[in-house]
């Protein structure tokens, strides 16, 4: 399929399905969009992170739950917070950017101390390697409370952020009836799409997002040109962690609260279907998946109410899944290069 | 540690069975099957929509009633349909995947989505909340210095059996040989003869209702949740511990994994964090992938 027919194909998605929003819902329908797009964009950050490992360099991850975590953890613990349960409240902290970039960083380096031994295992094996440190991760967060509030979480952490929000941002959501606080992060959310966006294209272009794409495709001939195989996949993996350290960052201030429960393994198959569903490989396949699956799922609310009379939280979470489960099945067996992937890219026949 | 034990060796037991039926099923057909905790939950959903009472409106929506057979017919039903169950997917599902050469990496994903979607099915149909066999309350007794009921007794005992009927099972009968020999060689097991089209289809089976069987144990000894397949991750992590492609390997290594698990809880360090259990049976499969990926008793080539 030739390239403009896929953007015309992705544009008519998200045309009908914000139509789609418009016609189902007759009041708030300006919340929603808010909503919707600040976790879209949230969901499609991480995606895109799992897209520089998977798309370009062909490894597994399916742990990306912990990077988010490890990220949101590690800045909002550095900044002004309260822990949820003892009500310790710690007033003073680093400034938000610097705790941002450490927390970035911390990703990154829990890309490293995982992809060190791992990354020389097979595919599979490195997906249930990813899944399994990612669930001890979640366990030791869980457990040690003192530290991270275990499950009672962090609180009273987003004035950081919110106090950086200008006035218009602030007029405009009172406008149009929405919260402001969420309007401020997704706003930011979509800024920093773009400019990693902006960054990955140009990085695609370089010699190294060459040399990635080779280590993809056939590690052998990577390492006869004389490349370090094993070092590009652990920059890849680095890089790829700490743009979903920066997700998880983005996603702690869009709840306003961190729990762990967030971080669970289903977090990554969510992110999985976005990218899938966008396309593998491509650049901003993963956004585009992450709204379309968004649409998705809030559709499915709707759905529940005919199988259900007066369908609970949890039977409608139920639903839902059930349909992310078969979104990620459908896509994998129908279209397995999603909307804007393309075919020669995607290496599905790891060995 | 010692009131542990008796925990720690039901846990390795259902452990145990899962890993030698996760492990024969990759071994033959190269799918990681992120799904097999599901159908080790759709033994115990089902055994327990058969055999709790008509009155009970627990669970299933409120439409259907529960059938309230008795509870050996309907754990028997609950396994022979997990069989037929595991037939279906193979003929409908993984079949025409294989015949279109789809690779490992899309069947992966999609046996993600199939374990997605049917935990929520379960979710939907058998209510959040953990439901138990409607069998009378037992107090644990002593055996030997160790604290069980005698129904985990009577569990332990058929679950015995069933693993060594298992283990007679591949090495002697024709079938059994069969799936030894697609698993080591697909080709040369074409080339003697072997359709392994079928002997992939039975494997389904079989393993299949292995793991129907698990759940039920799973399910008389701590509860039914929509959500026990989450025990995949143990059940990986035997099986890896073990040799994954291997049966008696991952059989040991599911019950290493089980009694780790459960014994790790009297350990003092672990005071308070009872959560981290699960953490520590993962930490060793990872130490294990790094230093002997194929396992304790797999051998090399399986892994390259």
């Amino acid at each position: 399929m030739k390239d403009y027919k896929r953007y015309i194909i992705a544009l008519g998605l998200l045309t009908v399905s914000f139509l789609y929003i418009f016609i189902s819902n007759e009041t708030g329908v300006a919340r929603i969009f808010v909503n919707l797009l600040t976790f879209a964009g949230i969901y499609g950050l991480a995606a895109i992170g799992i897209n520089i490992h998977f798309g370009w360099t062909g490894l597994l991850n399916f742990g990306h739950a912990a990077f988010m975590g490890i990220g949101a953890y590690t800045t909002v613990l550095l900044i002004p917070h309260a822990l949820g349960r003892e009500g310790v409240v710690v007033e003073t902290g680093l400034p938000l950017p610097i705790a941002v970039v450490i927390g970035m960083l911390a990703a990154a380096l829990l890309g490293l101390i995982l992809g060190l031994p791992t990354l020389r295992l097979r595919g599979d094996y490195l997906a249930i390697v990813t899944i399994a440190a990612a669930e001890i991760f979640r366990l030791l967060i869980r457990d040690f409370e003192d530290l991270t509030g275990g499950v009672y979480g962090v609180i009273q952490f987003s004035e950081a952020l919110q106090s950086l929000r200008p006035n218009f941002i602030t007029n405009l959501a009172t406008s149009i009836e929405v919260s402001s606080s969420q309007l401020w992060v997704g706003v930011i959310t979509w800024i920093l799409i773009i400019f990693t966006l902006l960054f990955l294209n140009r990085l695609q272009k370089s010699p190294w997002g060459r040399a990635l794409r080779a280590v993809r495709e056939d590690e052998d001939a990577v390492r006869a040109l004389g490349k370090n195989a094993v070092w590009l996949k652990l920059q890849s993996f680095m890089l790829g962690a700490s743009i979903g350290g920066l997700s998880g960052i983005l996603l702690a201030f869009n709840y306003g609260t961190l729990q762990v429960s967030t971080f669970v393994p289903v977090l990554t198959f969510y992110l999985w279907a976005a990218l899938i569903l966008g396309g593998v490989g491509s650049l901003a396949g993963p956004a585009l998946g992450a709204v379309i699956f968004w649409v998705i799922i809030s559709g499915t609310d709707s759905l529940a109410e005919i199988f259900f009379e007066n369908a609970n939280g949890q039977q409608l979470a139920g639903v839902r899944f059930v349909f992310v489960g078969l979104l990620i099945m459908f896509t994998m067996i129908f279209t397995p290069s999603g909307i804007l992937g393309k075919k020669e890219e995607l290496l599905l026949d790891i060995k | 540690m010692i009131e542990q034990l008796g925990n720690g060796l039901l846990l390795g037991l259902i452990v145990a069975i899962a890993s030698v039926s996760l492990s024969l099923l990759y071994g033959v057909t190269r799918i990681v099957n992120f799904a097999h905790g599901e159908i080790i939950a759709l033994g115990a959903v089902l055994t327990l929509f058969f055999s709790s009472s008509p009155e009970s409106s627990f669970l299933y929506l409120d439409r259907f009633s529960p059938l309230g057979s008795s509870f050996i017919v309907s754990s028997i039903a609950s396994i022979l349909l997990c069989g037929v169950f595991g037939a279906l997917l193979e003929l409908c599902l993984f079949r025409p995947l294989r015949k279109n050469n789809y690779g490992n990496v899309a069947v992966l994903v999609i046996t993600i989505g199939l374990s997605i979607f049917l935990r929520h099915i379960f979710l939907l149909f058998a209510s959040a909340k953990p439901a138990s066999y409607a069998l009378d309350l037992q107090k644990r007794e002593d055996y030997f210095g160790i604290q069980l009921t005698p129904r985990n007794v009577q569990v332990l005992i058929i679950g015995s059996i069933v693993m060594i009927l298992v283990g007679l099972f591949l090495t002697y009968t024709k079938t059994g040989r069969a799936m030894r020999a697609v698993r080591d060689s697909s080709e040369l097991a074409s080339v003697s003869g072997i359709n392994s089209d079928y002997i992939i289809t039975l494997t389904w089976i079989f393993s299949s209702m292995l793991a129907g069987f698990t759940g039920i144990i799973q399910g008389v000894i701590n509860n039914v949740r929509w959500n026990m397949g989450f025990l995949i991750l143990l059940i990986f992590a035997g099986s890896i511990l073990g040799g994954i492609g291997t049966s008696f390997g991952a059989m040991f290594g599911g019950f290493i994994i089980g009694m780790l698990v459960q014994l790790s809880v009297g350990l003092s360090f672990m005071d308070g964090h009872t959560e981290a259990k699960n953490a520590i049976a993962l930490a060793l499969m990872i130490l294990i992938l790094l230093i002997r990926p194929q396992g304790i008793f797999g051998s090399k080539e399986r892994i390259s």
